[in-house]
Parts: structure tokens; C-alpha cells; sequence
């Protein structure tokens, strides 16, 4: 029999030093954790050894022995594929099915009748596996799990749902070996601790593979006429369709589904020629015309993709030649990624192309450059105590086999994310479950989980089991509504919401069409196409996203640095820089920058922390309401990565603001703390909790199912916990999230300390600078008050209708 | 609280987001949504049980504050089907002096018949005088309608960039909208028009709201 070298061989392959190593290691017994980018043969690396060692057993027994995760659907066609390919040719008995949320009913019952040898699923399709009755006995010959783009999952919720899955087959596969495959992150160890959890048999493998990554910036011919704000860079596009023809491929990477929708029109909009040869990629397009459009990229039948984030990862598209990367990319990491899917030919260097989409997004384009040759790459901060993920985790426990408290607590305990999970706080989870409550109450009709007789937790309401394995999977979305012409054809999915904001006749453009909404029937829109020119672009919820900490610290550095003054892209901002140092000045390293001016929308003050979007989100709030503290006031807060903006319909006075020395270090965390309840900045956080935890079914479009009287937004949720219970754990997780993960507790006090040491400069300006413009243009706001809601609505008017509309 | 006045007869709105008919001696709450937070238990979703108890707490102030002789439902009293909170509800009517009228409302699936058992009158609208009293928002000629089911609200604007979200009692050409009466129950937004009377509630104040 061959074994994999002999494969390799044959196919005209040397394997890399690192796939020797993990097939070694593997063959050994150990744990481990693969550091590769995506197209470097990491899939061979992992299954070569699982394979190696099927080969030695004469007859295999009917059961999953291994389990491949993977964060993506679309990869996991692509793995199933690959390692069925190598596995057949070498033991042609030997079967790997794919189970995602695509997988047919029928299939899946196939699956169970006759297991396969191996098993590409993803995070969510393991949890429905792990709902079933009999899953000790399906599981029982499995060897090995790995879990593929782990850094895509690691931070998520998702990678805390892989956490308690992995702790819990342990419980019962003693033996089980826990691989994870990711790219190179920041917290390399703590990445590789929270996957293989606390062993010590584990091996961690580098694949030493370095490209050349170029960046080039896009810059205008004029920068007089360079737009101070905006988002959508449409400004650069001849400039882009120059690029387009230079190149055989490219890929334009957008950071939202709107951007993306708005780019391909007028692309194709300013050169026709490009029908046929263009086409769009994101994740509300139907899964059929993606897969198309992947194909048609493999297979270099088209010129142009415009896409999301939704190209990221795996899938190896060899004929991109050209990235070009439009808006921020908000990260080392992610940009080094994209840059990545151009250029997969052996020893081809990547070369991605930098749109800044405002100003300030050029210096920004300095601050990737170095980022990328210093090779700092950001970390994944982990979440701690997602008291929602570990319920509906429980849950799933319950539908299918039960649990028993007593044996689950120390398994859960021993995942990084639940490591302080105490009995008190345990009991409280229990009771949720059980009472839907901590006390006993009088008349309660409260129904979830049953305690029985052996004091096993399960649920034996067919009602209450269906609902959640309907909702179960953390990834959380507005529900989504299929668009679908009237004579049939899908084309892909959009948000409630959006479409809620429609009228019939309106049209709106989607897929790259304009369509008009004919009406909406039984979560479907039924629209027809539309000759007319003017639409509505959808707009897709979860379009925000930080600097990472790194990024953020370049930033800085890049405005700083002498050296780069000589850059194309400093040059090109020397109007700006001008006209920011007339209004203002241009912050050094022992600065603190403060403006103040007056608009017809108010007085606005900005800060100029450079800390990320993150830190500025919770330093606005916290800011406010130290002010807030002096006399009852209203705020309206924006912020972006270089800063952030207080903005009021009164002034506060700049003696006030720094005799008071309100940017103190001292009491901090407490002040913090009281921020977020007053601002409800948590708010936006519980809405991911309510799904999670099972408090809002949200149902399914494909699965219509009765869920009368039941539905209830989260924002309701929210109001009634912050009234009546406080202290329910959920609310708390709400409070907590926001407090460690929005805004990296420890980087706070950084950012305070280096305040300390700098001196504060306040400048009061006759009109907004060019740094202050994207944000008091930004209408994505909080707010903060200490005035009462009554004194508040005396100032305030009612917009009114005009007639005719 | 904030009187208005609709054909010479009075109105109290109330910051409870009750309504008081002056002359009638009579109440008038929309969308009390009763046994809301015990339906939504008995399917496994944990809210808490506290939040129904605001709706006694509630009518009992404003039983004390006002002479009631009568109160009217405008809809939607109960949320689903019955469970516990109707036997709270039923011992607290044989406590009531007041008598009541429930206008159906689409939430109403219990039966009329459970309904009069205990002393309520049901009614699919309910006329006196030159007012019509209905759940669903409806265009009458000759009278003036009190109805309840949007739960309506708006949205304010201030200098500042400043929006709030308020429930409010929405005041038409011939029409009043209350308020829903219910906790849990959350808001509908309804643009206001030139001639359009808004009050807002905070649960503390009522306030009439100009329009630009």
C-alpha cells in the first residue's frame, strides 16, 4: 500500500518542512496547532497524518473517527473534496461526508444509517450532532478533531461554542487528539491554550513561508478636490478601472455588503465593456450564484470580482493577480490576508492596492505599509463568560441526551472561557434553565428544562426542544428574508429591516440588479426587475468594526515619523496638513489634542486619544460623563480610530473642563463602569446575548414555524432585566462584554497614563478641521445625558411629515 | 397630566398612559398585554414575573387618584391564551367597584363567554355620545375614535443632534391613538403630520410636543 509521501511523489509534490513535522507529530499521538496561511498546503499537512495512520488498521469500524471544523460552508465543500481525493487514492474503502446548514434532510439521514470515516461540518452542525440522543455512541471511534481557521473563530462566540464542544467530547473520548490550523496571530500561545485546553502533549508547527506583500496607494491627480470624509471612495474610480484593465484578474475588496453593491454598479456603470467579465461576492448573495462566481474565478472567465469579507478566507483562486483593498481594512492581519489572494502562484509576490476612501485613511496607508515589514499582526482577544453561548449550550444537552450537573460543572470549568465559573453562578444557570428564576414563585407556570428523577436536566416539551434546535448556532443576524423574482429564481437574502423601510414600487438595487418590490409574502420579497436609474442600496447591519491595538499604534507613529514625510501619500496630504495647522495643529508624540468649534448642529469638541475605535467608543462615554457630572447636560458621541467627538446643544466650559482635571487616571474603572450603565452603550451588546440565551426566536424563513405571541425584540429584553432584575447574569454579561471586549480594559489605562505625560492642547477653531471631519459627519451616534428626560423633551420638536409624501 | 378637550368634553391624559373621560367618570386603557410575561414563561423564555406586576400598581394609583365609575378596555387585555394571570386578573375584577368594558382587541383569543363570567361587558366597539371607542385605528364620519393597538410613539429631534423615543397619545384630525397600558410591550413609530396633536409620556409627565 502507498503511503502519503509516496502520494506526494506521485503527484509531482515535496512536501514542506512543515507538513514532515505535523505528520510526525501527529503519528506520535500528539495535540497540536499548525501556524500557516491559507494556499500552503495546510490541509495536507493535517489529513496526511490521519490518513497515515488509517492506513495501518486492516478494518475500520462504522463511526466517525475524524471531524474537520471549519468556520466557512464554502470551504468546507473545498476540504471535503481535497482530503476525499488523497484518502480515496490511498484507501479507497474510506468515505468523508459534509454536513453544514445546506446539507439535505435526506442526507444527513444517510449520514447517520451509514457513518463516514470522516467528517468536514462546521461549528454550528457539530452542535446539532451534539444534540442528538445518541451522540456517545456516534462519536464513540472518533480519534481526532480539527478545527481549521481558528483564528477566524478565536474572539467569537463561535470559537467559545468550539471550546465547550471540544471539553465536552473529551469527557467521553479520553483519547481524543485536538488539532487546530490558523494564520499567524499576535497571541500565538494563548490561541493555541483556549483550543487544545490545559494538556501537555501538544506540538505547535510554523510554516516558514514568507511573501512578498506590496502596497500601493491609489491617489488622486488633485487632492484639492480630495473629499475630507466619506466612505465609499467612488471619487478614485477611474484610477481603479485602469487597474482593472492592467491586470488579468482582480479582486476589489469592500468592507460592507452596501459598499460592494455600490461599486460594482458603477464599475460597470463607466465601462460597459465589462459586462460579463464583473460580478459581486458577498454573504447575502445566493449561495448558487456565489459558488458560480467562484468557479468563474478558478477558471479565469472573469476580469473583475468585487466582494467582502466574504473572499477572505481558504479557496485558493490562483488567476487573481491584483488586490485592491477600498476603505480601511482595520487591521495588519486581515489586510496581509486579502493582500494574500492575489498572486498564489508559487513564489509569486502579492501586490495589493491601498483606496483610501478619505483623507486620513492616507496616512493610514503608511501606517499598513510599515505594520506589513515590521510583520505585527494583531491578537484575537478571547471572551471570557458568555453566560448566553454556555445556556444554549446546555440546552443542546438537554434536547438531546440530558445532562447531569454534577459531572458537567468541572468540564466546563475547564474550558479557558468558563475557567472562573463559580457553584454560585453555576446554580444561577441551572435555575434559568429550570425555574426561569432564583426564588420559587407562587402561580409560576415557567417551562424549559425538567429535572428528573435520577437528576438528570432535560427537556421534555417537544414545543420548547423544536424552538431551540431551530435557533441553535451563535452567528446572530437580523432575520433574513429571501428576495425572489415573481416567475421564480433566487437571488439572495436581505435583512428585515431594510426591506421594512420599502414600499411596493420602490426600487432598490440587489445583486448587482435593480429590482422593484412588487410585495412581501411569507418571509420572501417578491420583486420583479426595474428599467428605472434611481435605487436604494440595502445598507447591512455589522459594517463597524476597531483598529486592532497594533494598528492603531502605527497610526501614530506614521503621523510622527520624520522619515515619512517623503511618502507619495504625505506628500499628496500636504493641503490637508495645511489647513489643519491653520485651524489647528498637527499633534506631536508630547501633545494632546482638544478642538472646540460651533456648527449650526451645535458645539462640538473633539479628542484626538489616537487609540481605536474601540478605546474612543468608551473614553467618549466615559468622558461625557465626567462632564455630565458638573452640571445636567446632553452629549451626542462619535468616534473613529483617530478619535473621538462630544457633541451639545450647550456648551461646557474649557476652564471647567481642565481645572477639574477630567482626564485623570484616578478612578477610572469606576467611572467607566458608571459610563456604561448611564449610556447603555451595553444596549447594542444584549442584542447578541437575547438570541444566543434563546430569549428571542427569531424563526426561520425556510421553516415556518408557529411561534405565536411569542416574538419580542431585545431591546424589550434589555428594559425589562435593567428594571425588574438587574442582577440577571445575562444582563451582567451585557455590562461585562462591553467592559473587556469592546474596549481592552488594560489599554485603557494605558492610554490615561500616557495622557498623564502629555500636554493638553486645547485650540478653539473658527470652523471643523480636516481631522475633526469624519467625525462630526459620522451619524452613527451615542449619547449620554444628565439632564431629565423632561427637561431634555422641552427643547425638543417633532419632525413633520410634508404633505405629499 | 395634560386635559384636553374634544367635543365640550374633557380628557385627562395621564402619564401612566391611561386616559380619563371627565364627564363619563370613566378610564380608558389601550394594550394592557395582561399575561404577556406568563405566556412568554410558560414557553421557556424567562422573563421576569415582576414586570407583570406593574399593571396593579398602576390602575391602583389611578383608581385613587380619579372618581372612576367605569373602566374601558380598548383591546388587546389579555396577550394569549389563559394561564395563570387570568386568575389574578379575575380576583382583582370582584374587587373593582368600577364597571368594565372590554372592546376586542386581535390578542383577545380568550372567549367573550370567560370574559362576562367574570363581569366584564364585550364588545366588538362601543358608541356614547359622539364617540366611537374601537382597537383598531378606523375612519368614522360623524364621530370622534378612541382606539388603542399601535402602540404608538415618536421620535423627537433637538439641537445637538438629540433623538429621543417616546411613547405618546397621537392625536389626529378625528382620531385619538393611546398609548399602550402594558409593561413589556415596546413602541410603534408613527409620523405626525401638520395638524397632528402629539403628547408625549415619560411616566412622569405628559407633554404636548410642537411639530416642525
Amino acid at each position: 500500500m502507498t503511503t502519503v509521501r509516496q502520494w506526494f511523489k506521485a503527484q509531482g509534490w515535496t512536501p514542506q518542512p512543515f507538513q514532515k513535522d505535523c505528520w510526525k507529530a501527529y503519528g506520535e499521538g500528539q495535540n497540536g496547532m499548525l501556524h500557516a496561511p491559507t494556499g500552503s498546503g495546510k490541509t495536507f499537512a493535517l489529513w496526511g497524518g490521519i490518513v497515515q495512520e488509517a492506513l495501518k488498521v486492516k478494518k475500520h469500524p462504522a463511526g466517525i473517527q475524524a471531524l474537520w471544523i471549519t468556520p466557512l460552508r464554502a470551504l468546507a465543500v473545498e476540504i471535503q473534496q481535497a482530503t476525499q481525493r488523497i484518502t480515496t487514492e490511498l484507501h479507497p474503502d474510506l468515505n468523508i461526508a459534509l454536513r453544514t446548514g445546506d446539507t439535505s434532510q435526506s442526507e444527513r439521514a444517510k449520514q447517520k444509517r451509514k457513518p463516514s470515516f470522516g467528517l468536514v461540518t462546521t461549528p454550528e452542525s457539530l452542535n446539532v450532532l451534539l444534540s442528538t440522543k445518541d451522540h456517545p455512541k456516534s462519536f464513540q471511534h472518533l480519534k481526532v478533531i480539527v478545527v481549521d481557521e481558528w483564528h477566524e473563530l478565536l474572539g467569537t462566540k463561535r470559537g467559545v461554542q468550539m471550546e465547550l464542544a471540544i471539553a465536552y467530547l473529551r469527557s467521553f473520548l479520553p483519547e481524543l487528539r485536538v488539532w487546530g490550523i490558523s494564520a499567524t496571530l499576535g497571541n500565538k500561545y494563548l490561541a493555541r491554550e483556549i483550543l487544545l485546553g490545559p494538556i501537555e502533549n501538544y506540538v505547535t508547527v510554523n510554516a516558514q513561508i514568507k511573501k512578498k506583500i506590496k502596497v500601493k496607494s491609489i491617489l488622486p491627480k488633485n487632492m484639492e478636490s480630495f473629499p475630507w470624509r466619506g466612505h465609499l471612495g467612488i471619487h478614485l474610480l477611474p484610477q481603479v478601472l485602469k487597474l482593472v484593465q492592467k491586470y488579468k484578474t482582480t479582486l476589489i475588496f469592500t468592507n460592507t455588503r452596501a459598499q460592494c453593491e455600490i461599486w460594482f454598479h458603477r464599475l460597470l456603470e463607466s465601462d460597459p465593456n465589462l459586462a460579463g467579465n464583473i460580478a459581486m461576492h458577498h454573504g447575502s448573495i445566493d449561495k448558487k450564484i456565489r459558488l458560480w462566481v467562484e468557479d468563474a474565478l478558478r477558471e479565469e472567465q472573469l476580469k473583475v470580482v468585487v466582494c467582502t469579507s466574504s473572499l477572505d478566507l481558504g479557496v485558493d483562486f490562483s488567476p487573481v493577480e491584483n488586490c485592491v483593498q477600498i476603505g480601511s481594512p482595520k487591521g495588519v492581519g486581515r489586510f496581509i490576508q486579502r493582500a494574500g489572494r492575489s498572486g498564489h502562484r508559487p513564489k509569486a509576490g502579492s501586490t495589493i492596492h491601498f483606496l483610501p476612501t478619505h483623507a486620513m485613511e492616507l496616512i493610514e496607508s503608511v501606517a499598513l505599509q510599515r505594520g506589513i515589514e515590521q510583520q505585527q499582526i494583531e491578537d484575537r482577544i478571547p471572551f471570557l463568560n458568555s453566560y448566553d453561548v454556555l445556556l444554549q449550550f446546555l440546552m443542546t444537552l438537554a434536547v438531546g441526551k440530558g445532562f447531569q450537573p454534577k459531572e458537567l460543572f468541572p468540564i466546563i470549568q475547564n474550558t479557558f472561557c468558563f475557567q472562573t465559573l463559580d457553584e454560585e453562578r453555576w446554580q444561577w444557570l441551572l435555575n434559568f434553565l429550570v425555574k426561569g428564576s432564583q426564588s420559587l414563585e407562587h402561580y409560576d407556570e415557567y417551562k424549559k428544562v425538567n429535572i428528573l428523577e435520577d437528576g438528570t436536566l432535560k427537556v421534555l416539551n417537544k414545543g420548547i426542544a423544536m424552538r431551540h434546535r431551530l435557533s441553535m448556532g451563535t452567528i446572530v443576524s437580523d432575520a433574513d428574508l429571501k428576495v425572489r423574482y415573481q416567475k421564480g429564481g433566487y437571488l439572495g437574502a436581505v435583512e428585515e429591516w431594510f426591506v421594512a423601510k420599502l414600499k411596493p414600487g420602490d426600487v432598490f438595487t440587489f445583486s448587482g440588479r435593480n429590482l422593484e418590490l412588487i410585495r412581501m409574502h411569507n418571509m420572501e420579497v417578491i420583486v420583479r426587475k426595474s428599467k428605472s436609474k434611481k435605487s436604494r442600496i440595502p445598507a447591512w447591519m455589522g459594517g463597524r468594526m476597531s483598529f486592532s491595538a497594533h494598528l492603531s499604534d502605527l497610526l501614530k507613529k506614521a503621523l510622527f515619523n520624520q522619515r515619512n514625510q517623503d511618502t507619495p501619500e504625505f506628500k499628496a496630504l500636504e493641503p490637508v496638513f495645511y489647513q489643519q495647522q491653520r485651524e489647528s495643529i498637527i499633534p506631536q508624540p508630547h501633545q494632546f489634542l482638544i478642538e472646540r468649534f460651533q456648527t449650526r448642529e451645535g458645539y462640538h469638541t473633539v479628542f484626538y486619544p489616537f487609540g481605536g475605535y474601540a478605546i474612543h467608543e468608551a473614553m467618549a462615554s466615559l468622558m461625557a460623563y465626567r462632564i455630565s457630572l458638573l452640571s445636567p447636560i446632553t452629549f451626542s458621541m462619535s468616534f473613529n480610530d483617530y478619535g473621538f467627538e462630544l457633541l451639545s446643544d450647550q456648551p461646557f466650559a474649557k476652564d471647567d473642563f481642565l481645572d477639574n482635571n477630567l482626564l485623570t487616571l484616578n478612578h477610572l474603572n469606576e467611572d467607566l463602569e458608571k459610563s456604561i450603565n448611564v449610556s447603555e452603550m451595553a444596549r447594542r451588546r444584549f442584542r447578541d446575548i437575547a438570541v444566543i440565551s434563546g430569549l428571542v426566536f427569531q424563526g426561520f424563513p425556510s421553516k415556518p414555524i408557529k411561534a405565536k405571541h411569542l416574538q419580542s425584540g431585545s431591546q424589550l429584553f434589555y428594559d425589562v432585566f435593567k428594571d425588574y432584575e438587574p442582577d440577571n447574569l445575562l444582563y451582567q454579561q451585557a455590562l461585562e462584554e462591553t467592559f473587556d471586549h469592546g474596549m481592552e480594559r488594560g489599554r485603557m489605562t494605558q492610554v490615561f497614563e500616557n495622557i498623564a505625560s502629555q500636554e493638553i492642547v486645547w485650540r478653539d477653531c473658527s470652523q471643523p478641521t480636516p481631522f475633526s471631519f469624519p467625525l462630526i459627519t459620522d451619524r452613527i451616534r451615542s449619547k449620554l445625558s444628565s439632564e431629565s428626560v423632561e427637561d431634555r423633551i422641552k427643547k425638543m420638536y417633532l419632525q413633520l411629515e410634508k404633505a405629499g409624501q | 397630566m395634560k386635559r384636553i378637550e374634544i367635543n365640550e368634553n374633557h380628557f385627562d391624559l395621564h402619564p401612566s398612559s391611561a386616559a380619563f373621560w371627565v364627564e363619563k367618570k370613566t378610564l380608558l386603557l389601550a394594550d394592557v398585554h395582561l399575561g404577556k410575561v406568563a405566556h412568554f414563561r410558560k414557553n421557556g423564555i424567562a422573563v421576569p414575573r415582576k414586570a407583570e406586576g406593574a399593571f396593579y400598581e398602576k390602575i391602583t394609583l389611578l383608581l385613587n387618584e380619579f372618581e372612576v365609575e367605569r373602566i374601558l378596555f380598548l383591546g388587546d387585555l389579555f396577550h394569549s391564551f389563559q394561564n395563570n394571570e387570568w386568575h389574578l386578573f379575575s380576583a382583582w375584577v370582584k374587587q373593582q367597584k368600577a364597571a368594565m368594558i372590554l372592546v376586542e382587541g386581535n390578542h383577545d383569543i380568550i372567549p367573550a363567554s370567560q370574559f362576562e363570567q367574570i363581569g366584564l361587558q364585550v364588545v366588538d366597539h362601543f358608541l356614547e355620545e359622539a364617540f366611537y371607542f374601537s382597537h383598531f385605528p378606523t375612519e368614522k364620519e360623524e364621530n370622534f375614535i378612541f382606539c388603542g393597538h399601535l402602540h404608538p410613539g415618536v421620535k423627537l429631534k433637538g439641537a445637538g443632534l438629540q433623538q429621543l423615543k417616546m411613547p405618546c397619545f397621537f392625536q389626529s384630525q378625528n382620531q385619538l391613538i393611546l398609548p399602550a397600558f402594558g409593561a413589556f410591550t415596546g413602541l410603534h413609530l408613527l409620523s405626525p403630520k401638520a395638524g397632528d396633536h402629539v403628547y408625549v409620556t415619560t411616566g412622569k409627565e405628559v407633554m404636548e410636543i410642537e411639530g416642525i
